[in-house]
Formats: C-alpha cells, sequence, structure tokens
C-alpha cells in the first residue's frame, strides 16, 4: 500500500500532520520551528503545577485514539491519584492490521508524540516514559529523535526509552503490552488490576496511544478552546484515519470528527470501482453497507446509528468484485489465529466461528448455519479476559447483516465468481512469535 | 399475603417449594456434571462446540446453585421444623434428620468451594483450582444420599424416575471418563 499522507481542505487543518516531511523524520530542530518549544516544567515549583494540564485535556474532551475512545483526562487523573511513582507507555504498538497511522506519526513526526508522551509524565508524576512500537517498524527513526531530545531537552525532562512489542494482534492490549513491558509474555491479563493501579513494574501506569499523546502535545501549547474548534460538540478535535481499498490514493489521512466519508473518499483521489461496503474501525470493527455510503459522516455518535464506530480511525472500502461473505471468513479465521490462546470462549469460540463462515462460503454448509453462526456469537461475547472475542463477534454480525443476500446465496449454491479471485482486505502473513502459547 | 396464608394451614407453600427445588437442583446437578465430563473427554462436534459445551456446563451449575438457594431458604422459611440457617452451612448441627440433613449441607459446602475456586481460578493457579474441582464427583453422591435420606418424596414414583435418570446419566458420564482413558492406555502398552 503506498501512504498518501494528507488531510482535507479545511480550514484549520492539518493539525498533527503539519508540515510533514515527504520522506524521514522530522528532526527535533525543524519540530520546535513548526510548533515550538513543548510547555515542560523545568523545575520544582512548575512541576508541582503540572497536573493543571489534566484539566485542560478534560476541557479539551479529548478522548483515546487507539479505539476504546476513552477520556484520556479520567485516565490521566486515575494514575496521578494513585500512590507511587507513575510510569507513562506511549502505545504504538498497533497491531491492527488496516492501520498504519500510529506508524506513520512515529516514523514522520515522532517529536511531536514524545512531547505529549513528556507532557503526560509530568502532569501525572511520572518520571520515565516508555514508548512502545511494533517489532516491524525500523528502531533507527525513534531511537535517534529520543537521542536528539536527550541532548538537547535534557535537563528536568523526564527520561524516555525505546520498547518493541511482538508482531501480533493482542499484543498492543493494555494488558498485554504492560505485561510485556514487565518481563511477561505479551498477552492480556485479566482486570483488575488495570494497568493505572498496578502496571510496568507494579507502578501505577498510564498507556495511551501515540496519536492521543500527540493531540495531548497540542493542547498543551494551545489550549482547549482551540482544540474544540473541530469537530463536533461530543467528539472534539481532528482525528487520524487510515483510508485504504480502491480509492486513488490509499493512506493516513487527518480529518475533523463529522467529516463526510464521500468527501473523504474525494480527498482521496476518488474510489476506482463501485463500492460493496465498509469496514469501520479495523478488523475487529463492523461493516456498514455501502448503499448508505453517502449519507455517512465520520464520528462515533454518527455512525452509532449503523451499528459501527470509527475505532483506530480505520476506515476500509470493498469493492463491488469482492466477495463479503469470504473476505469476512478470511478476517474471522486471522482473528481466530490471532487469539491469544488464554480462553476457551477465545480459542474455541472464535475457531468455530471461523469454521461456520467458511463453510457458508465455500458452500459445504448443512442446515441452519446462519442460526448457529449467531448463536456461537451471542455465546462468546462478553467472555475471556480481554475484549478480542468481542471485536470478531461485532465483525460477524455486521456481516451476517450487511451481506444477509450474500450468505443465503452462498448457502444454497456455494462458491461465487467473486470467491475465485484473491482477497481483497490486506492481512499479515508474519507467523506467531515463538513466545506464543500454542494450542494445547 | 398468600404466602403468609398458605403458611398458616396444613403443608405450607414453602414445604412445596422445598421439594420441587431440591429435584430441580439434582437434576441441573446432574447435567452439570455429566458436561463436565464432556468436557474433560474434549468432546466437540460442529453443532456443539467445545466453548458451547462449556458454557453450558457453568451455566447448569450456577442455575443448580440458584435452585439450591430456594431449596434452603424455603427449607429455613418453613415453620414445621425449626431448621436455623447455619445447618445449611455446617452440618451435622440439627437435631432434626442431623445425618442425612448434615449431608445436604456438605454437598452446599461442595459446590460453595467449587464455584469460589472457580471464580479465582486466575489467582490460585491451575492446579489448585483443578484439585477442588475434583470434589465434584463427591458432592454429587453425597447430595444423592441426601434426597433419598432425608426421605420426604423417597417412595415417590416421580422421584424415584428422576433419580434413575440422574445415576444413569452420572454412571455414563464416568464410563465415558474412564474407558477411553483406560482403552487407550491398553493399546499403547500392546
Amino acid at each position: 500500500m503506498s501512504t498518501e499522507l494528507g488531510s482535507t481542505d479545511l480550514a484549520g487543518l492539518p493539525r498533527l500532520l503539519q508540515a510533514i516531511p515527504a520522506q524521514g523524520a522530522m528532526s527535533l530542530a525543524e519540530h520546535l520551528d513548526v510548533h515550538d518549544y513543548p510547555p515542560l516544567a523545568r523545575n520544582r515549583r512548575e512541576r508541582r503545577g503540572a497536573a493543571a494540564l489534566i484539566k485542560r485535556i478534560e476541557q479539551a474532551g479529548l478522548r483515546g485514539r487507539g479505539g476504546a475512545a476513552f477520556p484520556t483526562a479520567v485516565k490521566m487523573r486515575a494514575v496521578a491519584g494513585e500512590r507511587g511513582r507513575a510510569v507513562v507507555v506511549i502505545n504504538a504498538a498497533e497491531g491492527e492490521p488496516a492501520s498504519m497511522k500510529d506508524r506513520t506519526l512515529l516514523q514522520a513526526l515522532p517529536h511531536l508524540v514524545l512531547d505529549g508522551g513528556a507532557l503526560a509524565a509530568q502532569a501525572v508524576g511520572a518520571q520515565e516514559v516508555i514508548l512502545c512500537v511494533a517489532e516491524s517498524i525500523a528502531r533507527e527513526g525513534p531511537e535517534r529523535a529520543i537521542a536528539e531530545r536527550h541532548e538537547q531537552l535534557g535537563a528536568g525532562a523526564p527520561r524516555l526509552r525505546l520498547a518493541t512489542a511482538p508482531d501480533h494482534y493482542v499484543a498492543g492490549e493494555e494488558t498485554a503490552l504492560v505485561n510485556h513491558l514487565g518481563g511477561g509474555p505479551a498477552l492480556p491479563t485479566f482486570t483488575p488490576p488495570r494497568p493505572f493501579q498496578r502496571g510496568v513494574g507494579r507502578h501505577p501506569t498510564l498507556v495511551s496511544n501515540a496519536e492521543t499523546l500527540a493531540h495531548l502535545a497540542l493542547i498543551a501549547r494551545h489550549g482547549a478552546e482551540w482544540f474544540r474548534e473541530l469537530g463536533t460538540a461530543s467528539e472534539p478535535g481532528s482525528t487520524l484515519v487510515t483510508l485504504s481499498g480502491p480509492v486513488a490514493y490509499p493512506g493516513v489521512y487527518e480529518i475533523e470528527h463529522g467529516y463526510s466519508l464521500s468527501s473523504l473518499i474525494e480527498a482521496a483521489g476518488g474510489a476506482t470501482a463501485e463500492l460493496r461496503a465498509v469496514l469501520f474501525g479495523g478488523y475487529a470493527g463492523s461493516w456498514v453497507d455501502g448503499q448508505l455510503l453517502r449519507g455517512l459522516a465520520l464520528s462515533d455518535e454518527h455512525l452509532a446509528a449503523h451499528g459501527a464506530s470509527l475505532g483506530a480511525g480505520v476506515v476500509l472500502l470493498l469493492s463491488n468484485d469482492a466477495c463479503g461473505v469470504a473476505e469476512t471468513a478470511r478476517v474471522t479465521r486471522w482473528l481466530a489465529q490471532q487469539s491469544a490462546r488464554q480462553c476457551g470462549p477465545c480459542l474455541h469460540g472464535l475457531d468455530a466461528l471461523a469454521s461456520s463462515i467458511e463453510e457458508v462460503a465455500s458452500g459445504s454448509a448443512r442446515g441452519k448455519t446462519r442460526q448457529r453462526i449467531a448463536r456461537f456469537a451471542s455465546l462468546a461475547r462478553g467472555r475471556g479476559a480481554c475484549s478480542h472475542p468481542d471485536g470478531a463477534v461485532r465483525l460477524v454480525l455486521s456481516a451476517l447483516e450487511v451481506f444477509a443476500a450474500d450468505f443465503a446465496d452462498h448457502a444454497k449454491h456455494g462458491i461465487c465468481d467473486a470467491c475465485r479471485r484473491p482477497g481483497e482486505l490486506p492481512l499479515p502473513t508474519r507467523p506467531l512469535p515463538s513466545s506464543f502459547p500454542q494450542t494445547p | 399475603m398468600s404466602l403468609l396464608l398458605a403458611a398458616s394451614k396444613g403443608p405450607s407453600i414453602y414445604w412445596y417449594l422445598t421439594r420441587a427445588s431440591g429435584a430441580v437442583a439434582l437434576v441441573l446437578l446432574t447435567m452439570s456434571l455429566a458436561l463436565g465430563v464432556l468436557d474433560v473427554r474434549r468432546f466437540n462436534t460442529v453443532r456443539w462446540p467445545r466453548f458451547v459445551i462449556d458454557g453450558l456446563h457453568r451455566n447448569a451449575s450456577l442455575l443448580a446453585l440458584v435452585f439450591l438457594v430456594v431449596h434452603i431458604v424455603t427449607t429455613v422459611l418453613d415453620s414445621f421444623v425449626s431448621i436455623p440457617l447455619s445447618a445449611a452451612i455446617i452440618p451435622f448441627i440439627n437435631g432434626y434428620r442431623t445425618f442425612w440433613l448434615g449431608l445436604g449441607a456438605v454437598a452446599f459446602d461442595l459446590m460453595l468451594a467449587v464455584l469460589i475456586t472457580s471464580m479465582l481460578r486466575q489467582r490460585i493457579g491451575y492446579g489448585a483450582w483443578r484439585a477442588v474441582h475434583w470434589l465434584s464427583y463427591a458432592c454429587w453422591p453425597i447430595a444423592l444420599a441426601h434426597t433419598f435420606g432425608t426421605g420426604s418424596d423417597a417412595s415417590r414414583t416421580w422421584l424415584l424416575a428422576i433419580s434413575i435418570g440422574c445415576i444413569a446419566t452420572v454412571l455414563a458420564a464416568l464410563l465415558a471418563r474412564v474407558l477411553p482413558a483406560r482403552s487407550a492406555r491398553r493399546l499403547a502398552t500392546r
């Protein structure tokens, strides 16, 4: 996928992607030229006042951009309220195969993210910031950025350190990340305790998505009012989306919340095929019928009416030439393979779901497979340590609705013409890391 | 109001409820045991994958506990004999049918132990959880002995029919638990 970087032509944009270099990373000097110095506390008195940032973040209404859209100020306040020295983890693990925004930020604009990490650390009283990136992305860029900061911003700023997370889907889940950074396997753990209570090295830990912290860095500079100039009342500000599928320029775009999907597609050079459906949120997201496309706005509030959400900002277009049943079968099988294999309902439930959809896709289904899929979905939902099964269930249930006619056709006539073509949705083919538990 | 009225004359509604909920709990306990064995045997089909059997095992067990609570509360409320709530938990402290009632308390305690360790499985570790879960095999016969020993309906055909069904189910489950393992071992040594 060629990554186009852009923003829509709206006044006030781009914010995060401002002056993004066409190649390589923006140096610290260039970054300070564009955005000026981050308002970091330099002495003890200033450090005592740093918690005031939490109030500003609350007024700005910033929500997490990692998928769950949790209010960032609530999380920060919880960490700040715990006893003991806190730790900040910048989550750029980005295990979602259809999302590119966090690696884009890290590779092109590392200092905006690191500003956010440092400012958040001072606000919650942490002295250590761990930047956690996926193993598959080059370490040199982030390493150089951290070295630049230690040289030029050194005294008084929180310590920065780089860590990597394995390239599997659940590794970016916050308890998995904390478990991994503490020396354990990168697998989700049961909560409580949540990371804000007991995280890395048993310290209260703020785990925040890389894009969220980049927004935080700008709010600290420009204020809550400025942040709210874009977006909607309930979802203020701009957001990064990864647009892929049949458009002229797929890539990472910065939009304001509430922007229309058809305008985004236009900004990306227009669709190159008829669109059958859109997958929102990521592979653990929801399908929405392509016929609704014209009226869709990119905000959680609006998408909720169609049973979808922006999640980590993934907007995946599916062309009319693709088979929704076959695509859903491939993605469900992949999600089943990505299970951490710790909890029965996830390990056996997602496998059973994937098998049932594969049966429909291949036309070997007998009896009421559709009802069986819906039954399995309802039994796997809400179970296990993390929400991985819930994500897969969301995808499957939305597919049953959006591709209802295709499911019925497949059950009757078996594979369709579109099935014979290679799958459209990109799936990583990396083998699972050896630290991963094997099927018992 | 109607409950109070009923309680004042003849056999109370609590007495009926006690017997009915006891019988239902026995059936659910039997289901739970049989499903648990299927789970251990890794039984699964396309329509009944392991996580569905597992979920059913769990729900049957929890429902059995609900009916047990009804069974206990109605027993305590029934004014025919005075049985304190403590007798449902501490075995053999009550004067009325001390031994057979005590067995009921033992079975209830075992179920509570299995429930609590299942809820804490992440904390106590798999080994400890499994050791306590083995107590389920003791729980069922004790509950059955309590059913007949206490004796309210021991000679009734309906309870006899239900019990024979339960015994047959558990025997089949135990055979399924033991036999394939043994024949597998025999095959391996041959």
